[in-house]
């Protein structure tokens, strides 16, 4: 292969103080089969254009920040590799599903809101000093909730989700597995004030299970699994509710 | 903020994915899985008024149409139990102490396996 050789990045382009509409803009990037995507977007803000703004930090898949739709597939760019596109021109985009803020920058304020919503902490009713040591946990109850906790809040989950795209309520499948992840914590006690939240109309029962968050996900968090498992929990609180509507509530959590 | 550019959604958002047209076939299954049931509660009726009205409505059922539509449930259902039986290891982790069941493990035992032998009971019952 020539050293010459090069490839064709088609980006997303849009400058809120003077485009109304978004264009795509062309770039021609050295082709080296190590470079990935975020390698040329970086070159080309080094050398070409530094007016393309982008998110990214740590280049290597755990800071979830380069986030976005390559070839119309949401993808972390730093675990795309040029030479699965090379020699065809490769389109990139923001995420789907989220306000462009400028070129490939998203607004992440209503992912942030949504993962609040389903508080993604241990919530305990007592909290021992730690003088008492700390709260046990054995292998086979990390490994309820150990695939959930690995999300790093890349959105690609979101992007590949119709259902977030069309139902603003939607808490979507991040959140949703993260919510799931300390409902399934041992040492958590907050399982009903969550679901308080997750069991309202739209913000969990919204899934239809489509299924393409747990695809795409970098972590192999499986959202859509934690989905159904979530709901399958929220269906038994329901009933709890139902037949014991004062004494009802989740309970749970190992002591100290 | 002000400034936003909103990407607008398309009606026809199920066509933008291979993955969102397998979803959307996956859910189809499901009206022609509802059909069948009519029938099906149909000709329980049948049979339950008595042998007269259950001959008639299974001669009914001969057309070349009814077995078509037989024939295109048959497979709407096949497909749908196999999307289904696809998903319960998603829904329905198994463990045994920190270890998940593999999903191919889970796929027999919570699905196929059960299917298989409900339909061999049923076909012993019939048959023998």
């Amino acid at each position: 292969m020539p050293d010459n050789e090069t490839i064709t990045l088609e980006l997303f382009r849009y400058h809120p103080e003077t485009d109304s509409e978004p264009r795509f803009q062309s770039y021609e990037v050295p082709y080296d089969e190590d470079w990935v995507v975020l390698d040329a977007i970086n070159w080309i803000k080094d050398y070409v254009d530094g007016s393309v703004t982008h998110r990214w930090s740590c280049r290597m898949g755990v800071c979830g920040s380069c986030g976005m739709m390559v070839n119309g597939e949401p993808k972390l760019t730093c675990a795309a590799f040029l030479k699965n596109y090379y020699p065809f021109p490769i389109k990139v985009e923001p995420l789907v599903n989220f306000p462009v803020e400028r070129d490939l920058v998203v607004d992440m304020e209503g992912f942030m809101d949504k993962l609040q919503d389903v508080k993604p902490y241990i919530i305990r009713d007592d909290v021992n000093d730690t003088s008492q040591g700390e709260y046990r946990q054995s292998p086979a109850e990390l490994a309820q909730y150990k695939q959930y906790s690995m999300c790093i809040n890349c959105m690609l989950c979101y992007a590949a989700c119709p259902v977030v795209g069309h139902e603003d309520e939607f808490l979507g499948p991040a959140a949703l597995a993260l919510g799931h992840r300390y409902n399934k914590d041992s040492r958590d006690q907050g399982q009903s004030e969550r679901l308080e939240v997750m069991l309202s109309s739209e913000a969990m029962w919204g899934c239809t299970f489509v299924g393409e968050c747990s695809v795409v996900c970098p972590k192999h968090v499986d959202p859509a699994g934690a989905i159904q498992q979530a709901k399958a929990m929220g269906a038994q609180e329901y009933f709890k509710r139902f037949v014991m509507p004062k004494g009802a509530g989740a309970t749970k959590g190992a002591g100290a | 903020m002000s400034g936003q550019y909103h990407r607008s959604h398309s009606r026809a958002w199920f066509m933008e994915r291979p993955a969102y047209i397998r979803f959307m076939i996956r859910e189809l299954t499901s009206f022609f899985m509802a059909a069948y049931l009519i029938v099906l509660i149909i000709t329980l009726a049948k049979v339950g008024a008595g042998e007269a009205a259950a001959a008639e409505w299974l001669q009914a059922l001969s057309t070349t149409g009814w077995k078509v539509a037989h024939a295109v449930a048959l497979a709407a259902t096949v497909w749908h139990t196999i999307t289904f039986f696809a998903a319960v290891p998603q829904a329905m982790p198994i463990y045994i102490g920190e270890d998940r069941v593999p999903a191919p493990i889970a796929k027999i035992v919570m699905g196929y396996g059960p299917w298989v032998t409900v339909t061999a009971i049923i076909l012993w019952g019939v048959l023998r």
